[in-house]
């Protein structure tokens, strides 16, 4: 008896200090994690999103065969690096309709975005396209990359803590499974921060983890630094994780490449049609020239290196087909967080389960809110902290989605040719999500939600439009030109827009649980005084 | 054809486990199901989301098709979720 009553203390206790852990864990990074979240689930979509950007581009249905496409390409390269020291040429593939090249001149990394079909540089309107969205979901911007990357790594470690808490603290998992309760304030709030948490569970725990998994060797240096002691080894150690082949010393002594087309071919028939991802060239037309063909990730849920290298004459040295089981665990993690191998079914699983984990976050930050204000007394006005908070998620979750629409605003009306293009556009996003902070705290918190989600939803559903007023890939031309891409961008803007619309609606009519006590209070007086005045008549 | 079966067996499966649940019942019904029929309910739930790993496993091998299933799991049981909430809004509309 006396033990049982031990053990029921114990376990209210360990749970209520999960509850506080949770509830600060959450918290604290939160607003950095929301964006992190909404930004990493657009991403799903970066290389539809960086066509959308593109407009002058056509959607190439016919771009060529592989080992042509590989030919071309590398012809391009020749004039545009001739004296480069490496070429990396992405191969272009059913969901973009460039081809993305970088390359080494005199240890400066340069890269261009080239027209598949014809291997000219592109000239249409400079622009980071999806990429941006991409790159800021974890080393965000204004900031060194490795401070943004530690940044991000601390804030998912964070997060992690928060979800296992989270499980820990949840009582009634499988009873209130498919629990929600309406107008309950608080209570509405934490059902729905459950299912949105529950329901994708597994992907936020997977999403998480590995996402801690890719960063792993930048805050967690100190392992592989003891294990692998020499260059060489460290080295190996890399080559079991990504496609790199340390370049051989240069000759000097000028040879003309073998045929590429051929190499992109042999690789072909190991893999399938079109799996050829990239080509890394070392030291292209010397003696000591070195070409990887790289296999795409479409199709294995792997992201382990795959390639074939062969030397300036065309000779296979090496084909590397597999890794050791620890390189295979991070490889596959890295293609789960990625989900570049998914279809298209998959891929849209993937976004709705990663927007569920951002308004997961959003509906924690809320609930933090609503939890401490439904607890004031009457006339209290709420602790300077508490507003703080309010308005920091305000910005951050209605100011995001305005910041982000207006990225899209910008890249279809800046001009085509201003100096520095692809720069202001990020700029911009920067500049109006400030603007929204600025906002949020100058207006009342109810106002100030009304407001930006209502600004968000126009500002999302007045794109497509947009679109179909500066460009000649409006919604109605793109569907009758079976344009899928440019539909399903245009479809998904309306959507959320929709969704904006709806938030605001119901922050519009939603009366706070402690007002709403008192109005009834007061209805009810008024009620009493008509009879005492009907009474008397 | 193996997504669009997954996601509708993961949809029903999940459907059947939230009837076999003593509150879900009131809601939809306004009375709790017999304990066999519940039981029945609850049995076929766990089974339907089993045929479902089966099916997105032949189509797709382990390695996608356990992708798939986390993704049609999560969707199925969210479509259910959405669902029983909506009816929850609407019923005391109906009766007022």
């Amino acid at each position: 008896m006396n033990a049982g009553g031990k053990t029921a203390t114990k376990a209210r206790s360990l749970r209520q200090a999960m509850s506080d852990l949770h509830i600060w864990v959450g918290l604290l990074p939160g607003w950095i994690l929301y964006a992190m979240f909404l930004t990493g689930t657009v991403s799903y979509f970066r290389d539809e999103l960086s066509q959308w950007m593109r407009p002058e581009l056509p959607a190439y249905t016919a771009v060529g065969q592989g080992p042509v496409v590989a030919g071309r390409l590398t012809s391009a390269m020749r004039e545009i690096a001739p004296r480069a020291s490496a070429w990396s040429i992405g191969m272009p593939n059913e969901r973009t309709n460039v081809a993305a090249v970088s390359w080494l001149s005199a240890s400066t990394f340069q890269s261009a975005d080239l027209n598949p079909v014809t291997g000219e540089r592109l000239t249409v309107r400079q622009t980071r396209g999806g990429d941006f969205f991409y790159a800021f979901h974890y080393q965000f911007h204004y900031m060194p990359r490795h401070v943004g990357r530690l940044l991000a790594g601390l804030c998912g470690m964070f997060m992690l803590v928060a979800i296992i808490s989270g499980v820990i603290v949840h009582k009634k998992i499988f009873t209130d499974f498919f629990t929600f309760r309406w107008g309950k304030g608080q209570g509405s709030w934490l059902d729905a921060h459950n299912a949105l948490a529950v329901f994708g569970l597994p992907f936020h725990i997977m999403v998480t983890y590995s996402g801690l998994v890719i960063l792993m060797q930048l805050y967690m240096p100190w392992g592989s630094a003891m294990a692998f002691e020499t260059a060489a080894e460290r080295q190996r150690l890399t080559a079991e994780i990504a496609p790199i082949v340390p370049p051989s010393k240069p000759r000097g002594e000028q040879v003309e490449l073998a045929n590429i087309a051929s190499m992109v071919r042999l690789a072909e028939a190991r893999w399938g049609q079109d799996q050829v991802g990239r080509l890394l060239i070392s030291n292209p037309d010397d003696a000591a020239a070195k070409v990887v063909v790289i296999r795409d990730e479409a199709g294995r849920a792997s992201n382990s290196p795959q390639y074939l290298l062969f030397d300036a004459t065309g000779k296979l040295i090496r084909a590397k087909v597999r890794v050791g089981p620890a390189a295979e665990v991070h490889g596959v993690l890295y293609a789960l967080h990625l989900g570049r191998f998914a279809d298209y079914v998959t891929r849209w699983l993937y976004f709705l389960v990663s927007l569920a984990g951002t308004a997961m976050v959003g509906t924690g930050l809320v609930l933090w809110v609503v939890k401490r204000k439904q607890r004031l007394p009457d006339h209290e006005r709420p602790h300077v902290g508490l507003r703080l908070v309010e308005k920091l998620n305000i910005a951050s979750i209605g100011g995001l989605s305005i910041a982000m629409a207006a990225f899209l605003w910008a890249n279809r009306l800046l001009p085509a040719h201003l100096p520095g293009r692809s720069a202001w556009e990020i700029h911009i996003f920067f500049i109006v999500w400030a603007v929204t902070f600025a906002h949020a705290l100058a207006r009342p918190a109810k106002t100030a939600w009304i407001e930006q989600l209502w600004f968000g939803a126009a500002a999302l559903l007045l794109l497509p439009a947009l679109g179909a007023a500066t460009t000649d890939r409006g919604l109605v031309s793109s569907l009758s030109a079976s344009d899928w891409v440019f539909v399903g961008v245009d479809l998904t803007l309306l959507a959320l827009g929709g969704l904006h619309a709806w938030m605001a609606m119901a922050v519009l009519r939603h009366k706070p649980m402690r007002r709403r006590a008192k109005q009834e209070a007061s209805d009810d007086v008024a009620h009493q005084a008509n009879i005492r005045d009907v009474a008397a008549t | 054809m193996t997504h669009a079966t997954t996601f509708i067996l993961c949809l029903v499966g999940f459907a059947s486990l939230a009837v076999a649940m003593e509150r879900h019942q009131k809601g939809l019904f306004g009375r709790i199901l017999e304990a066999r029929a519940t039981r029945w309910t609850r049995t076929a739930g766990w089974l339907i989301l089993l045929s479902a790993l089966v099916v997105v496993v032949k189509g797709q091998g382990w390695s996608i098709g356990l992708v798939s299933y986390s993704g049609h799991t999560s969707a199925g049981a969210g479509l259910v979720f959405v669902a029983l909430a909506v009816h929850g809004w609407l019923r005391p509309k109906r009766r007022a």
